[in-house]
């Protein structure tokens, strides 16, 4: 039996959504222009993820094996939904950013994958602590992407100027191609240090 | 009436191309693109299915979720006529053409959690356009995101023979080629315009 | 049987209630969203016009412009939401003028230009060009207002996209004159002229006769324009120009900027 901990822990590393399951490109890739963008969306996953986990966790012996995947993609979009509204009512300019992504929520496979492979087997406790592990280390991807994209594509962090006058912004960073070449480098630097670290 | 097509179709193929420009469809991009046969029969599924879902969303929407004031729920709508309507298309295809089934089916269930199709559906809505529009713009999406997979499956099954660090092996190298190629897009911007 | 039924029964409860759900989030947020909607668009009026009180809203060939009005009814300006063809698609745009016809502010909305080239135009460098511009200055792309190095397609279509608003607001809310790109053509002696200006590139030069006049030919000496798109422009254009016997023609769809360029490379040679 799995510790808490390590149940905790294991989102944020051994099984990350982002470098090493692949899990949740197309948010990754799209959102991540700047740190707010990407932390904002890591947010909006992880509520999303905990409230699904939650229910369907709940209803894990109402809910009928046959229909579980229509079910489950009721309840997800419904929080989803939630989200966006909130997000429309209260951080107009992030809504503004995120735009589609919001709604795509819905079909990342991360939520989906963690109804399908944890939440419906284990207790209440154990999914909240598993969305909070998945969620976190999604956000904390999303959010280093950002950061880097940022900090060389506009010369600052989270919005904070860094790099000082004389720093002369990659602007490529910023746009589509700078997206996928980032991602692509970090995912080659995380396996080399998740080697040295010894994990597989 | 001028419904620009032409310029519909030229940018969703190329100028902003679904995958290597809007990043929708990455999680099949990568997976399925390793080789040109099996990228060859996802891009079939997906002009398939995509057209069909961007018909019966955009009906969805302007008949029953407009006019009742209902335009919060177009996401749960969408994602379950999505999901509905690949479960349909894939009892209909085994019935009525085992051959084709044969060759699409083990890529339909994949299509529900494919971005791409959600994202068209909701940026049809979006973009406010008609019917024919909605058509044109599902069919070149789907060409588009078809023609990102097989230049990448081509590159791939070349990449594969490669010396590539063993850190940078698969996705990440992909990941990278990606980007050149999402460069190489961005030249067919400005060309036309919508 | 009654497992087909729990099933049914088990996902439309589910249904019902995520239904039910979404419908009070919504009753809660709608008029949160609608008051923020208008609060920053209030905002975005007293941006331009600190005193704005009152605003009315009139539309013009889709795009929407708003009159602004201070407490005691006094016009202060237009705010058009307008948009203009750049690199990467439509830019969208509020222009405001005030009511002697002064271009006071430009805000950038949404826009697909390229980062670090085409979004120039957010900048203040760019946008102070067009700041201060009259109603009755010219304006044009290349000629009267620089276009910027590597931007030229996101500042030109800017600049024309203002000259054009300007158009419109002029006629329809300070009840200005526009003044058509038009030529006496009573006053232009018989010759041959050559004129430039900017199309989608810049550097479009014509070479306009006129005999008995009459515009009977205009050529087109030298161009930098996109092989193939622009063929359009440069077939019609021309021969409608002839025909019309002045500059009130219409664009050529697919080619806006280059038969843009040639109607005011044909003004340039015979002002």
């Amino acid at each position: 039996m799995t510790t808490l901990a390590q149940e905790f822990s294991k989102g944020i590393l051994k099984e990350n959504p982002i470098f090493r399951l692949l899990l949740g490109m197309c948010p990754t890739l799209a959102v991540t222009a700047t740190a707010v963008y990407g932390f904002g969306m890591g947010v909006s996953a992880l509520f999303v993820l905990l409230c699904s986990n939650i229910v369907i966790s709940l209803l894990k012996n109402v809910i009928p094996a046959k229909v579980r995947i229509p079910a489950y993609i009721l309840i997800i979009a419904t929080f989803v939904t939630i989200v966006d509204m909130s997000l429309n009512a209260f951080t107009p300019d992030l809504h503004k950013a995120l735009g589609i992504f919001i709604p795509l929520i819905v079909v990342n496979c991360i939520i989906l994958g963690r109804a399908e492979a944890f939440a419906r087997k284990n207790t209440l406790g154990r999914s909240v602590i598993d969305a909070l592990g998945m969620g976190i280390g999604f956000t904390l991807s999303l959010t280093i992407l950002g950061i880097i994209r940022e900090l060389f594509g506009a010369g600052s962090v989270f919005g904070f100027e860094v790099m000082g006058a004389a720093f002369q912004p990659m602007g490529i960073l910023a746009t589509a191609p700078g997206a996928f070449i980032t991602l692509g480098v970090l995912l080659g630097l995380f396996n080399f240090i998740f080697k040295r670290l010894g994990i597989e | 009436m001028d419904l620009n097509l032409t310029a519909i179709i030229f940018v969703a193929i190329l100028a902003n191309n679904i995958v290597l420009n809007q990043f929708l469809g990455i999680c099949p991009y990568l997976g399925v693109s390793k080789r040109i046969e099996t990228s060859l029969g996802m891009g079939m599924a997906v002009i398939f299915v995509m057209t069909m879902a961007a018909i019966v969303t955009w009906v969805i929407y302007n008949v029953f979720l407009v006019p009742y004031d209902l335009v919060y729920l177009r996401t749960i709508a969408f994602i379950l006529v999505i999901a509905s309507l690949v479960q349909l298309v894939e009892t209909i295809l085994k019935k009525i053409n085992p051959t084709l089934f044969r060759a699409l089916g083990i890529y339909l269930p994949l299509i529900t959690t494919n971005c791409a199709i959600l994202g068209v559906a909701l940026l049809n809505v979006q973009a406010g356009h008609n019917i024919i529009q909605t058509i044109v713009y599902a069919i070149a999406t789907a060409i588009g995101f078809t023609l990102a997979m097989v230049i990448m499956a081509g590159i791939r099954e070349r990449l594969d023979l490669a010396d590539v660090s063993s850190y940078l092996r698969g996705a990440a190298v992909s990941l990278v080629t990606a980007g050149i190629l999402s460069l190489a897009f961005m030249g067919f911007k400005g060309i036309m315009t919508l | 049987m009654r497992d087909s039924l729990r099933m049914a029964l088990t996902l439309l409860i589910i249904g019902a209630l995520c239904g039910g759900l979404l419908s009070v989030v919504n009753g809660i947020t709608s008029p949160l969203i609608a008051e923020r909607a208008m609060a920053e668009f209030q905002e975005s009026m007293g941006r331009f016009f600190p005193a704005v009180a009152k605003v009315e809203v009139e539309e013009v060939n889709g795009e929407e412009f708003y009159s602004c009005y201070d407490g005691s009814g006094k016009f202060l300006g237009v705010v058009g939401q307008v948009k203009a063809a750049g690199y990467g698609g439509d830019i969208f745009y509020d222009l405001a003028v005030n009511d002697a016809g002064d271009i006071i502010g430009i805000r950038i909305g949404s826009h697909g230009e390229t980062p670090g080239i085409g979004d120039v135009i957010e900048k203040e460098p760019f946008q102070s060009r067009l700041i201060g511009r009259n109603f009755a200055d010219p304006i044009s792309a290349g000629v009267d207002v620089d276009v910027s190095t590597g931007a030229s397609v996101s500042t030109g279509g800017m600049i024309n996209s203002v000259r054009r608003v300007m158009n419109v607001i002029g006629e329809n809310f300070l009840g200005m004159e526009v003044e058509k790109a038009e030529i006496d053509m009573s006053k232009v002696a018989d010759g041959t002229y050559t004129g430039t200006a900017t199309g989608f590139k810049p550097d479009l030069t014509v070479e306009v006769t006129v005999s008995g006049g009459k515009i009977t030919n205009i050529e087109i000496v030298s161009h930098g324009e996109t092989a193939g798109i622009s063929d359009k422009a440069f077939n019609e254009m021309p021969g409608q120009i002839i025909d019309a016997q002045n500059l009130e023609v219409d664009t050529v769809s697919g080619a806006t900027m280059t038969s843009q360029g040639i109607i005011n490379a044909v003004f340039n040679a015979l002002k």
